[in-house]
This record gives C-alpha cells, structure tokens and sequence, in this order.
C-alpha cells in the first residue's frame, strides 16, 4: 500500500482524472473531496462490499424457479389488492 | 422488454456482466407473477426482480443530473426502477435490495445499479401479518 502524508486542503491524484482532497479533520475522523468521472463508482468500502455481498446472495440458485412460485404465490396472499397484470 | 439492456459498468460483485435481458417471469402453473428474471448475457447468472411498487409505497429515488445523462434520459419518465429479490432457504425470508435499484432507460437500453444509502440492503417482502 502507498502511503502518503497531507494536509487539509492538500490533494492527491489517481490516474489522469481521479482527485482526492482532505477537506477537514476532526478528532479521528477525516472528510473527504473526490473528483471523479462519472462512471468511476465512489462508495464508501464497507458500502461496496455489502452491495457485492448482496448481489452474489441474490444470484439465481438452481431450484429457484419453484421457490420464486412459491414467493409469489405468499405475496399474492399478503396484498389481494394488487393486481398482477402491468 | 425482452430487449438486451447494457449496463456499462456492470453489476456490483458481477462487473463483467454488462449485457443483460428482462423477461417476465412466468410460473409452471400458468398464474401471474410479480417477478421479472434478469439474465446476464455474458455470464450463466440471473436475478430475479421486483418492481417497487409491490414492495413500498413510500419508496422515492432521487435520480440525480449525473444518472440522468449517463443513462442518455431526456425525463425521469424514461427510467424503470426495479429492485433484485434474494431468496433464502425459508420463503418468508426473501428479502428486496432497496439500497440497490437497478434503473433502467426503456428508451435508449441503458441500465445501472444505484446506490441509495439510505435504504435498508435487505428489506422483507414478506412481512408477517400483525396480529
């Protein structure tokens, strides 16, 4: 890992368009500035991580047609005034 | 639907899955399902989807200038949300990622998956009944 001091205000650079400036500093914790391109995704990690998590969960398993009838069909009990149809 | 949706940077923890089709799903048994699968077209994988409404009345994205020209959107009414179901072993289980909209333009078949801090990651579709 590079580690690299600075101070408020001060900024570093990652790649050609990707800035990150200390913006303020109070006890321990640090505000951030990132400038990025749009389709650079900026999260917080344990945000990242949770997301991915959370996706791979979702991932189809094999049976999961029968169990997806099954949710539906409890759905379907749970709210009798929503029509289905679009 | 029922068209390829790209989605240029991906799914989170699938970020080589950019091709994607919709399709309604449609149970054994002939009934009616709420559910949509979402198929990547670049890996075997697929989610099932929900579209809010079945899920939360109150449940508001705030689609920002930056989604909105990636997304190629002239109005917010180009833009579907729908929002990845995860099944567990137990049916009352199953949750919706309400921190993880997939928004979709029907219009020009861009597609991303936001990230909306506010909302929980696994909110129960099922929820039991108050007695």
């Amino acid at each position: 890992m590079l580690i690299l001091s600075r101070r408020v205000g001060e900024s570093i650079t990652i790649g050609n368009d990707v800035v990150v400036k200390v913006v303020a500093l109070s006890g321990n914790q640090i505000r951030l500035g990132i400038t990025a391109p749009r389709d650079v995704r900026v999260l917080r990690e344990e945000i990242f991580n949770a997301m991915q998590e959370e996706n791979r969960a979702a991932a189809a398993a094999p049976d999961s047609n029968r169990r997806l009838e099954d949710v539906g069909k409890q759905l379907r009990s749970k709210t009798p005034e929503r029509n289905d149809d679009e | 639907m029922g068209k390829e949706i790209f989605f240029p940077t991906g799914l989170l923890g699938f970020p080589s899955c950019q091709r994607f089709n919709f399709n309604r799903f449609n149970p054994g048994d002939g009934s009616a399902s709420p559910f949509f699968i979402f198929e990547s077209a670049d890996q075997e994988v697929s989610f099932p989807l929900i579209h809010p409404d079945f899920v939360a009345r109150d449940y508001l994205l705030q689609i920002s200038a930056e989604v909105m020209s990636s997304h190629e959107a002239q109005s917010t009414a180009d833009l579907v949300a729908l929002l990845i179901v995860t099944m567990r072993d137990r049916v009352e289980d199953t949750t919706v990622n309400l921190q993880g909209p997939l928004i979709v333009n029907t219009g020009s078949l861009i597609g991303m998956q936001l990230v909306v801090e506010q909302y929980p990651l696994r909110y129960p579709l099922l929820v039991p009944a108050v007695q």
